[in-house]
């Protein structure tokens, strides 16, 4: 088949062949021994960024030209593997952690960087997840917490305290809510779920549930997913959530949010920027719900050590492209870009300079935060039951039928 | 008439062209359907018929992005084929303000489809959206919804956005076919003494069976095959009461890297639209006629 192929392609081609011929030669004179890099990922709104960074890079190693090619999130999984399978895209390619390192690993992707220095500029603890077999494949950029943005503000005008427990956090609504005020804004229409998930499961599910659920010995049906989604179901019946909230997309729930008329967006600290451009006098933190007493909370918040940096194992340009990761590894760098996209980074010694980031640095390294728990569920189709039981509480269901028709997803595609 | 070999190899660029975009793709779809191959790897495992059984026994979700799917066909085949037909007979006569109007209603046909979904998703929007504005500001805001995210209805609004998207292109080959019909047929109705239902019944609609069968035969393959509109606009969700056969391939081989089991299912795909093409050319070849 594959000489079939050669020969189709050969007789298709031939005619753009004879007419790229001159302009081939042009090119060899021009740019001898030069090494063009493809950096892939899904970063749009870094691409400006990004493009000051490679101008730098390039100065720096004049023989290595670097291309950004850019997919938007939603579309990045089936787009990477396929520009990584062809080879047509990604000596450097960013991957999600969770499901899709899991399967970019499994088809032998990434190149191992455990022995390289650079690895030692990031944050021992933040880059585990890229670590596979004891080795280290793929080295996480950005630090993300996901979990609820609150307005300062609002918080500080009625007197009201952080909540430290299920309680607290049910009186804190309250009192949101009497005085006007949505106290959530949840995005129910794309990314609610799958963000607030996070928060409302961190102390209500024992440490490995996810990892159990998987490997069959957890259910969906089991306390802890049950009474989050009860709680879940708490919340919508009790108007915490704007109304219509699962047709609600993140654009509007910002808007909900900047404009003073919700106190929380329930999404992470990614859209602090966002929300800071839309209405500049907010003064933002993170507010996780703990769903427990006082005494049993374990956690404070949600972290995610995601946009994971990695060379193609099938590339020809393997040093330069680890070049390119060494180079986006220094603090100064990193600083540039964390100051520039409002966004935390796991690289150590970056230095940020924007409010927004001071304010919220302390979640690092003073706060008890766990990684997040749906980059545990690394099979699509159960992180997709585990999402539905949700909305199908958000829409009126029972949190046990809920419950219930997940765990029917996870055991036919377990096993 | 002896035709020269030579002739022959004016075959050979469309043949390649049909082998490489259709005929191999469709070979291999139908090769690693029986294969566990995750869509990354080199290697794979013959696994016989588990996916096709897999699909029909072990996948509730299959299940029920089957019914979305025939739910969103029948609500756009019907919907979109009275909505076309209606205008096109109101815009038959070809005066100026007919071809403007057949125009305007064309003008959805030529936008992408993700600048369609924008739109719409922003007039079903609830809090910001025009739909619930209008309700709200028309005194009838006990009729606002979450529209895409209420599950129970989600379905029919992504088809009314399908049927708002297409319909104009129908109305064009309507209006074709209305205008082939001889007018003499409608004198000699006139004449018999005929009322305009006994005439659209026994003249118009026989005659413009074959304008028909095209229509719905279009328009049910187009609404099985409405992957972007749903991707770009609830993603499947909520709970997946928008998922359609379409984007859940997609979620089986892009997102679960299971792309024996997504292969499988597109046979199933594709045997099930040639299966409902078939029998509606068959109902609607009965129906035509000729004077």
């Amino acid at each position: 088949m594959s000489k079939k192929w050669v020969l189709a392609a050969g007789l298709l081609g031939m005619p753009l062949f004879a007419a790229g011929c001159a302009g081939d030669d042009e090119a060899e004179v021009a740019g001898e021994e030069a090494v063009d890099l493809s950096f892939m990922h899904w970063r749009g709104e870094d691409q400006e960024v990004f493009e000051e960074l490679i101008a730098q890079f390039e100065e720096e190693h004049p023989d290595i030209n670097v291309e950004q090619n850019v997919y938007p999130s939603d579309q990045y999984m089936a787009t990477a593997q396929r520009m990584l399978q062809e080879g047509t895209a990604g000596d450097v390619f960013a991957s999600f952690p969770g499901a899709q390192f899991e399967a970019l690993n499994e088809a032998g992707f990434f190149a191992d960087l455990s022995d390289e220095e650079f690895v030692s500029n990031f944050d021992e603890g933040a880059i585990e997840v890229g670590q596979a077999d004891g080795s280290q494949l793929a080295l996480p950029y950005q630090l993300v917490f996901n979990m609820p943005v609150y307005n300062k503000a609002i918080f500080e005008e009625l007197g009201l305290e952080v909540p430290q427990s299920w309680e607290e956090f049910i009186a804190m609504g309250e009192t949101l809510k009497e005085n006007g005020i949505i106290p959530i804004a949840f995005p129910g229409a794309d990314i609610g779920p799958n963000q607030f998930m996070n928060s409302m499961v961190m102390n209500n599910a024992p440490d490995g549930a996810f990892e159990d659920l998987l490997a069959g010995e957890a259910s969906l049906t089991d306390d802890w997913w049950v009474k989050t989604l009860e709680q879940f179901q708490y919340l919508q019946e009790n108007g915490f959530f704007q109304e219509n909230a699962l047709g609600t997309n993140q654009d509007a729930a910002m808007a909900l949010v900047a404009s003073g008329e919700a106190a929380m967006l329930a999404t992470g600290s990614y859209h602090m920027a966002s929300l800071l451009e839309l209405n500049p006098d907010l003064e933002l933190d993170l507010l996780a719900p703990i769903t427990v007493p006082e005494d049993e909370a374990r956690y404070e918040g949600i972290h995610t050590a995601t946009f994971m940096l990695a060379a193609n194992s099938n590339s020809e340009d393997q040093e330069a492209a680890k070049e390119f990761i060494s180079f986006l590894s220094q603090p100064e760098v990193a600083s540039t870009y964390a100051n520039e996209t409002g966004q935390h980074l796991t690289v150590k010694g970056v230095e940020y300079e924007s409010e927004a980031l001071q304010n919220t640095a302390y979640w690092i390294d003073e706060r008890e935060t766990r990684f997040q728990p749906r980059y545990m569920i690394t099979n699509a189709q159960v992180e997709d039951a585990v999402l539905s039981s949700i909305e199908s509480v958000l829409g009126g269901a029972a949190p046990e039928e809920a419950a219930a028709e997940a765990q029917q997803v996870v055991e036919e595609v377990t096993e | 008439m002896r035709i020269s070999k030579t002739l022959y190899l004016f075959f050979i660029p469309g043949f390649l062209l049909y082998f490489i975009f259709f005929i191999y793709p469709t070979a291999s779809a139908l090769f690693y359907s029986f294969t566990d191959w995750d869509g990354l790897s080199e290697n794979f495992r013959y696994v016989g018929f588990e996916n096709y059984e897999r699909a029909f026994t072990g996948d509730s979700v299959f299940a029920k992005v089957f019914v979305n799917n025939l739910q969103f066909m029948f609500t756009v085949v019907v919907l979109q084929t009275l909505v076309a037909l209606a205008f096109a007979i109101l815009l038959v006569k070809n005066t100026k303000t007919n071809v403007f109007f057949r125009a305007l209603y064309f003008f959805p046909t030529i936008l992408s489809s993700v600048s369609v979904a924008f739109i719409w998703a922003f007039i079903y929007d609830p809090t910001f959206g025009i739909l619930n504005s209008f309700l709200e500001s028309a005194g009838l805001g006990a009729y606002t919804l979450g529209w895409l995210g209420d599950a129970s209805i989600a379905i029919y609004c992504l088809a009314i956005t399908q049927v708002w998207f297409h319909a104009g292109q129908m109305l064009i080959i309507f209006v074709a076919g209305l205008q082939s019909i001889p007018e003499d047929l409608y004198e000699v109705a006139r004449i018999e003494g005929a009322s305009k239902w006994q005439t659209f019944k026994s003249v118009t609609w026989p005659l413009l069976a074959p304008s028909a069968t095209i229509v719905v035969a279009y328009t049910t393959i187009q609404s099985f095959k409405a992957f972007d509109l749903v991707f770009a606009m609830t993603g499947g969700g909520p709970n997946n009461a928008t998922e359609i056969i379409a984007t859940y391939i997609y979620e089986v081989a892009f997102r679960s890297y299971e792309f024996g089991y997504a292969s499988a299912i597109s046979v199933l795909f594709m045997i099930i639209i040639g299966i409902i093409t078939y029998l509606q050319f068959k109902a609607l070849r009965s129906d035509r006629v000729s004077y």
